[in-house]
């Protein structure tokens, strides 16, 4: 997600600047976000027009091409900058980029109020009509005392302030997704929103408190949840096993497994293969990511509304066909909604099988060969035709 | 006769907050000697590391402190005060403080129907921060909407009523400015109090 965020001050050394980088820093993972100064935006002035001037139109581009946007400010006078305001009255003079744009508002101030005045004017004038940002609302960021604030390598000294800032921010990305569904036109149109992929969100098993970035998310997470393992048993429904008998269990299963609870975060896979030899690459340490960890970006419509499809209930399973493995294999992917016993959706069993060896071994079994509209979907069956219907496999 | 400053709170070359200061002065010329001032040709506010005020600043500044009151007229740009008047307020209070315990009246016109309440509104928790502390006079709006149609050629304000309205309030402000500053003169301990105040010393 694209996220421009706007300095509020013009000084030389900011807080507020501090504070912006240490968020693109510290949540990268989350967002993407480029930190835009206005240190040398001239005066608003509705006689001298400048609004063509390469300074208002890099803004107005930057502010146009992103998803959302956040805006630092100081407080100064129990109100927002005049370097702020004035950039806000260039661009809601002749451009209005910031038109239903999604913002976030932070602030940083000496006071131990860090800027809740200031935050409210600055509320007021987004809403005000040639502005007319959405505003996220509640979830006031306000860093007060900030000369105490930032250790000596520009980071927030206090986790616990740094916990809440990452909550906003991952409210912030749900924002700009509701935002998003709500302004998007009918028919063809990016689905990604529909799904919160970034995993912001938490479950009732959703284990608190760790990076789901981190490529020992199941070494922390395990550590932290007295996850029991080896040849402890375990009652299951229906049966006894071990950990260890679950293990191998799994792994002898005739597919690749997966699993993605509710809250889009990636869980589990039996990890027999390294990732090279899968058909469906996975890595251990990619366990725990969410979802847009996972997929490149341009996947990630497909991705949401895939989801949609199990979470809503309008199916149950969902299959695509891989056909980058050559004509000697023919991979599905399955996504099979997992629910509990009322139906809620819990999460998505996703397995992947090269399905060639299945019917090879059906039509040897049964003497039959396949026919299909001239072009063979399974490499080496001849094109006789059957008279058993059933054994038709359908060119796709 | 009172001495007072009225503060244009605009840099634009036609503006109807001008309009209604010009009248102010003219239509009180008996009652008090106002000088209306521009803010248009200050530089905007940049935190300077000698807390030095430019000298048009300073000007402004020197003059406000020998007035006895300040009349301050705002426009409204998005729902709040234009930047260049918030950049001077951000000149006074980080350099020269020329507004602490000053009597000052609000007065704001607006092309629309509300008249600039929200940019006044705005305006007085401003003049309340704690390197301002100017005092704003209470319970007085003046609010000229559709201010584009209120002026005749001659720049007399059009409507009685909104004359009547202003007569009554600049009636009370004059009396607001005496006793303010009698209040102000017998306790001088607020004024260091003030001055001293800065939130990057705290
Ligand atoms: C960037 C910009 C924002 C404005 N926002 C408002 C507003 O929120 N409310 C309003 O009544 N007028 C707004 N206006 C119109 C004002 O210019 C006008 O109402 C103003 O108060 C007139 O003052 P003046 O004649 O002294 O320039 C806006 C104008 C500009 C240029
Ligand atoms: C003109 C001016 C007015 C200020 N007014 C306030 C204020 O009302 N409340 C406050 O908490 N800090 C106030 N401060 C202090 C700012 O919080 C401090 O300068 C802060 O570092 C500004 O953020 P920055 O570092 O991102 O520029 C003011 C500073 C200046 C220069």
């Amino acid at each position: 997600m694209k996220i421009v965020g706007i300095v509020g001050s013009n000084a030389d050394f900011s807080y507020n600047r501090l504070l912006l980088n240490f968020i693109a820093k510290k949540f990268k993972k989350l967002i993407d976000v480029e930190v835009l100064d206005i240190k040398d935006v001239p005066m608003f002035n509705q006689s001298n027009d400048q609004t063509d001037s390469d300074l208002i139109q890099h803004l107005n581009k930057k502010i146009l091409a992103a998803d959302g946007v956040i805006i630092a400010t100081p407080e100064y006078n129990h109100s927002i900058p005049s370097a702020l305001q004035s950039v806000l009255e260039w661009l809601s003079f002749r451009i209005h980029p910031l038109d239903g744009k999604p913002v976030m508002i932070v602030g940083a101030s000496y006071d131990v109020q860090g800027s809740s005045r200031s935050q409210l004017h600055l509320r007021q004038v987004l809403d005000a009509p040639g502005v007319n940002a959405v505003v996220m609302p509640g979830n006031e960021f306000l860093l007060g005392e900030v000369h105490k604030a930032f250790d000596e390598e520009r980071n927030l000294k206090d986790s616990e302030t740094t916990q809440f800032l990452e909550s906003c921010i991952k409210k912030f990305i749900r924002f700009i997704n509701v935002v998003n569904v709500m302004d998007s036109p009918d028919g063809m149109k990016d689905l990604s929103s529909t799904e919160d992929l970034y995993a912001t969100g938490s479950i009732d098993t959703t284990i608190e408190g760790i990076n789901m970035s981190d490529d020992d998310w199941v070494e922390q997470a395990a550590t932290k949840t007295n996850a029991v393992e080896g040849n402890t048993y375990v009652k299951l429904d229906r049966g006894i096993l071990t950990v260890d008998q679950i293990n191998q269990f799994l792994k002898s299963m005739p597919a690749e497994l997966t699993y993605a609870d509710s809250n889009n975060q990636f869980l589990y896979y039996n990890y027999k293969y390294e990732a090279e030899d899968m058909l469906a690459a996975r890595r251990p340490e990619q366990v725990g990511n969410p979802l847009a960890e996972c997929h490149p970006e341009k996947a990630f419509s497909g991705v949401a509304w895939v989801i949609q499809q199990l979470r809503s209930g309008k199916q149950d399973i969902v299959r695509t066909h891989v056909p980058t493995h050559g004509p000697d294999k023919f991979v599905v992917h399955s996504y099979q909604a997992v629910r509990d016993e009322d139906g809620n959706y819990l999460g998505i069993n996703e397995y992947v099988r090269d399905i060639k060896p299945t019917i090879d071994w059906y039509l040897e079994q049964t003497g039959q060969q396949l026919t299909g509209g001239g072009v063979d979907a399974v490499s080496g069956a001849t094109s006789k035709v059957d008279t058993v219907s059933g054994a038709t496999v359908k060119d796709k | 006769m009172k001495n007072l400053i009225a503060i244009v709170g605009t840099n634009s070359d036609n503006s109807t907050n001008r309009m209604l200061l010009h009248f102010i002065q003219k239509h009180f010329a008996d009652r008090a000697n106002i000088e209306v001032c521009e803010i248009k040709d200050l530089p905007g506010f940049n935190k300077p590391k000698d807390r030095t005020a430019p000298v048009q600043v300073q000007k402004l500044s020197d003059k406000i402190t020998q007035a006895d009151g300040v009349i301050i007229s705002t426009p409204e740009y998005n729902h709040s005060v234009p930047a260049v008047l918030k950049s001077t307020l951000e000149w006074f209070s980080y350099t020269t403080q020329p507004l602490i315990d000053k009597p000052v009246m609000i007065t704001g016109a607006s092309y629309g129907r509300l008249g600039s309440s929200r940019s006044q509104a705005h305006l007085r928790q401003i003049l309340d921060a704690p390197e301002l502390k100017a005092r704003i006079m209470p319970s007085s709006e003046f609010l000229l909407g559709l201010s584009l149609q209120a002026f005749d050629e001659n720049g007399d304000l059009k409507d009685q009523r909104k004359i009547d309205e202003l007569d009554a309030i600049f009636e009370d402000y004059l009396q607001f400015v005496d006793i303010t500053n009698q209040l102000v003169n017998s306790n001088k301990a607020h004024k260091q109090r003030a001055q001293k105040f800065s939130w990057e010393d705290n």
